[in-house]
């Protein structure tokens, strides 16, 4: 047994551990030396014996069955206990929480995968595992992190449905979604162009707000219905030149180590947030250096490469959740689409959708 | 020792490096069963003894990625187990992930784990991973760790 056997070791080994292993030497230490190496072992085994407690929620169109050891838990889910769709596929997830994860070292999230399976640590001191074929999550948490709202709807869920994806029905896509009069339309370009202040400066104008960076697509029947995850705006520093809010708040490290600001909206803008809408209408955002603001109609075949080319790579072992979001980006690229050169604000250019969303309304009317 | 150098991987739609290429591949003999390895980095090929007989089918594949971007030192281990995987975290430095059914391992190796780390102390866990695997064992070694570190 490793824990407990008797290992021979040169110097260079003993300089590759870390402080948290327990030497105890012994021998001739001017030759080689043995050493015996005790390890502080978590293990979690998850079956259902050790998982009690139960519940049901939706989340993005999924339906997920979570098992878990912590009834506060099935508080902390409640929020997403929102009505489930016809179309809507499965998923297990199952939590242990442990309060001796509550001093494991902080670390940003940090997540790697092969094939069907992905893990990762959450920056939280938990850790997570996913199982794409399987389709089970499985998760040890601090109990900080148990009971943190901000956990679950900026890091645990979102992370579980981005990586789930498409083998749950939901397809993720870099794009803001916002609604108005129940009419969604999405926001596209590529990184850095300005999505999330134009998504910003569209709830200043009453938008309800779906999602900012990234918004999940299934199908129901024949129709595309986008989904949010209740997730705040991320901002990027700059950002306070064209929002003086933000002045009242400190930008912090996210998810991707950016250092942004991440707003409410509802408390930024005063703006509703929904966590679905039926999208009729893509905008592609691209800054120029001209002044005012330009609508030009974009093919659709010009649309469908767009997302194609942004979406993560999948293995081949995933083939169905390919094809699927293959079906999501057809059917997207269906929907009337311009692209938007802008040289102005976030404002400006949120006022220009605005007025060309209601003469596009009337010239169709 | 002096830390590897290794090229960080950059693809900005394999955030979970997927796709890391690993065109190193040998087979060796574990507990009497042919196991394949493949990796990015020859010194992550274990040593262990060899088997060339190419007639005979894997019953088993490891694939260890050295990843420049998986910082730090090894960390006491964290063993997460069901019916079906086994995955074992030692801090960012070291990931392993092992599907029993489909006898698939895979493992993420940071850059500051040196060769010998590697061999002397992290191949001696894989192959008692893998041999419990074969054995249709696949959680039994962890139950009787978990047992005796109560007692640390």
């Amino acid at each position: 047994m490793l824990r407990k056997r008797y290992v021979t070791v040169r110097p260079p080994f003993v300089n590759t551990m870390s402080n948290n292993c327990h030497f105890f030497f012994a021998g001739n230490l001017y030759a080689r030396f043995r050493a015996r190496v005790i390890f502080v072992t978590l293990r979690f085994a998850f079956d259902r014996q050790t998982l009690p407690f139960h519940t049901d929620f939706y989340v993005a169109g999924a339906h997920c069955h979570l098992s878990t050891n912590s009834a506060g838990i099935l508080q902390s889910v409640s929020r997403w206990r929102t009505p489930h769709l016809a179309d809507s596929r499965s998923f297990e997830m199952e939590i242990i929480v442990d309060s001796r994860l509550d001093t494991a070292v902080k670390r940003r999230a940090y997540f790697r995968g092969n094939g069907h399976l992905v893990f990762g640590f959450l920056s939280s001191g938990s850790f997570v595992t996913y199982d794409l074929l399987r389709k089970y999550v499985r998760a040890v948490l601090s109990t900080e992190a148990a009971r943190d709202d901000s956990f679950w709807s900026a890091l645990l869920i979102p992370i579980t449905i981005g990586i789930l994806g498409a083998t749950v029905g939901v397809v993720p896509l870099h794009c803001a979604c916002l609604e108005r009069n129940g009419e969604g339309l999405l926001i596209a370009g590529d990184s850095g162009v300005g999505k999330s202040t134009l998504t910003a400066a569209l709830t200043q104008r009453g938008f309800a707000l779906i999602g900012d960076d990234w918004t999940y697509f299934s199908k129901e029947q024949s129709t595309v219905v986008a989904h949010g995850l209740f997730s705040p705006i991320k901002l990027l520093p700059d950002a306070v030149q064209f929002f003086r809010e933000l002045r009242e708040l400190t930008p912090a490290i996210s998810l991707n180590g950016e250092l942004a600001y991440e707003v409410d909206p509802a408390r930024f803008a005063g703006s509703t947030v929904k966590n679905i809408s039926r999208p009729s209408r893509i905008f592609f955002l691209e800054r120029t250096s001209g002044r005012g603001c330009d609508f030009v109609p974009r093919p659709s075949r010009s649309t469908r490469e767009f997302f194609e080319q942004n979406a993560e790579r999948l293995p081949d072992e995933l083939s169905d959740a390919k094809t699927l979001r293959t079906t999501v980006i057809q059917a997207l690229s269906t929907f009337p689409s311009w692209v938007l050169h802008t040289g102005e604000s976030p404002q400006r250019t949120s006022e220009a959708i605005d007025h060309f969303i209601l003469e596009n309304k009337y010239a169709t009317d | 020792m002096q830390p590897i150098e290794f090229s960080h991987y950059s693809d900005p739609l394999d955030l979970l490096r997927r796709f890391i290429q690993t065109p190193m591949k040998a087979t060796y003999r574990i507990d009497g069963a042919r196991v394949g390895v493949e990796t990015n980095d020859c010194t992550l090929l274990p040593e262990l003894p060899l088997d060339d007989d190419p007639t005979k089918p894997c019953a088993l594949e490891w694939k260890l990625i050295r990843d420049a971007d998986s910082p730090g030192l090894l960390e006491p281990p964290m063993f997460l187990t069901s019916g079906t995987l086994t995955v074992l975290a030692m801090g960012t430095a070291c990931l392993i992930g092992f599907d029993h059914e489909a006898r698939k391992l895979f493992g993420f190796i940071g850059t500051d784990i040196d060769a010998l780390t590697f061999q002397e102390y992290l191949i001696p866990f894989l192959c008692r991973m893998t041999k419990d695997v074969l054995s249709g064992d696949p959680v039994g070694c962890f139950v009787s760790w978990s047992h005796d570190s109560a007692h640390v």
